[in-house]
């Protein structure tokens, strides 16, 4: 009994990392595959995605890269801030319109995403795209 | 009714008439670049608004890079806040998850602009902290913070009641040669930052200089070695005043306190303050 007991734990502690790893490699692909995509829409002009583990950043201007990526994480905490302050539930999105370039966060699980687009570009359809993780 | 109650009375009758308009708006308030609450319903509490108008302040403080914040919207499963920049007056809406945001967008874009402009144009004077110059009369103090009920006048009748609140023309001031009596200057309302570092004296705070110097104007040149902190749950208690160091605090309406007196005054970092220059 203790013996099929330890050998089950064995089992399912060697398949945990396997299956998790798999997943989020899929996962996050797949994220970073409709990024690329979302780049070539009109008037994007860049994304930021991070996760615990790695970042991913393209941007047609690189030297605003930092203030971008301080911009995009302090969008993320207003919105979790403002949220809970309104109990608004769970953040969909923040969309941030500066004068010349606006920025729409949201997170996808482990993933916060951050993408820079034209003052007047229109956002729905990357919306929608996003909307399928 | 003196000119920042006229633009609290016309702005709350906005929020009023939006709240008309989309009775799923949940909270309403306005703030300006000082981080004052200029107008708002009496529903939503100040240590709320102050934690709204501290969230979004990490956001402008971030936002050179996109050439500053005009909008902001937060879509969340239960409801949405909008935050729409006019000029330096920020209105925060926050509605449903039911409410037609689009519907109440264009109104918000096209009636604030609009009463914002006439407000404007009988009145340029900008709505913030100033301190009026110094005058023989004492004044009473004035709080500018609104979240009483606000009074039913139609924006149509501002201009009349201006005209009637316009003080009749100054005439020349004559210089003075008797000690002057004592001066009330208008507590401006700040954020309470922290003082970060070591050996911080916990008997100074530090507020921003264009705010110190101001007051010094309003005193003719005299030093404001002092302040007097007043907390919304009405506890005061005076400091030693010097000017903020930190240059990205510059204008933001902060004030910053050192820990021990936060604690005295149970407040924390991120709420509203009155702050008023004493001169002894």
């Amino acid at each position: 009994m203790t013996k099929k007991k330890k050998a089950l734990e064995e089992q399912a502690v060697a398949a945990e990392p396997v299956a998790v790893a798999i997943g989020e490699a899929t996962g996050t692909d797949q994220l970073k595959a409709s990024l690329e995509e979302i780049k070539g829409y009109e008037g994007v002009i860049g994304y930021i995605l991070r996760n615990s583990t790695s970042a991913a950043i393209d941007l047609k201007d690189p030297s605003k890269l930092i203030e971008y990526a301080i911009l995009s994480s302090s969008a993320l905490e207003a919105g979790e801030e403002l949220s809970e302050i309104f109990n608004l539930g769970q953040v969909k999105n923040i969309l941030v319109e500066g004068k010349e370039v606006k920025v729409l966060s949201l997170t996808v699980d482990d993933n916060k995403i951050s993408i820079f687009a034209e003052k007047n570009a229109d956002l729905e359809k990357v919306l929608k795209k996003l909307g399928q993780f | 009714m003196n000119l920042n109650e006229i633009y609290t009375t016309a702005l709350n009758n906005v929020l009023d008439e939006m709240r008309k308009v989309c009775p799923d708006i949940q909270h309403a308030f306005v703030y300006n670049q000082s981080g004052e609450i200029i107008a708002g319903s009496a529903d939503t509490p100040q240590k709320v608004m102050a934690r709204v108008v501290d969230a979004f302040d990490d956001i402008f403080e971030r936002a050179e890079a996109i050439g500053g914040v005009e909008a902001v919207t937060l879509n969340g499963s239960m409801g949405t806040v909008k935050l729409y920049n006019f000029n330096g007056h920020y209105f925060i809406m926050v509605y449903s998850a039911k409410a037609d945001v689009g519907y109440v967008d264009t109104i918000v874009r096209v009636l604030v602009p609009t009463v914002l402009k006439v407000l404007e144009k009988l009145s340029p004077t900008p709505l913030k902290n100033e301190i009026p110059p110094p005058q023989p009369k004492q004044l009473p103090m004035e709080d500018s913070t609104a979240t009483g009920i606000p009074t039913e006048v139609p924006v149509e009748e501002l201009k009349l009641e201006l005209e009637e609140a316009k003080p009749p023309p100054a005439p020349e001031p004559e210089p003075f040669h008797e000690p002057l009596p004592p001066i009330e200057v208008p507590a401006v309302q700040l954020i309470v930052e922290n003082i970060g570092g070591l050996l911080v004296p916990s008997d100074t705070v530090r507020v921003d200089s264009e705010t110190l110097a101001n007051w010094e104007n309003a005193f003719e040149g005299k030093k404001i070695e002092y302040v007097e902190i007043e907390t919304f749950d009405g506890k005061t208690a005076r400091y030693k005043v010097k000017p903020i160091k930190d240059s990205k605090y510059a204008g933001k309406g902060i004030v910053q306190i050192p820990e021990k007196a936060q604690l005295a005054l149970e407040i924390k970092k991120g709420e509203l303050v009155k702050v008023k220059p004493v001169i002894e």
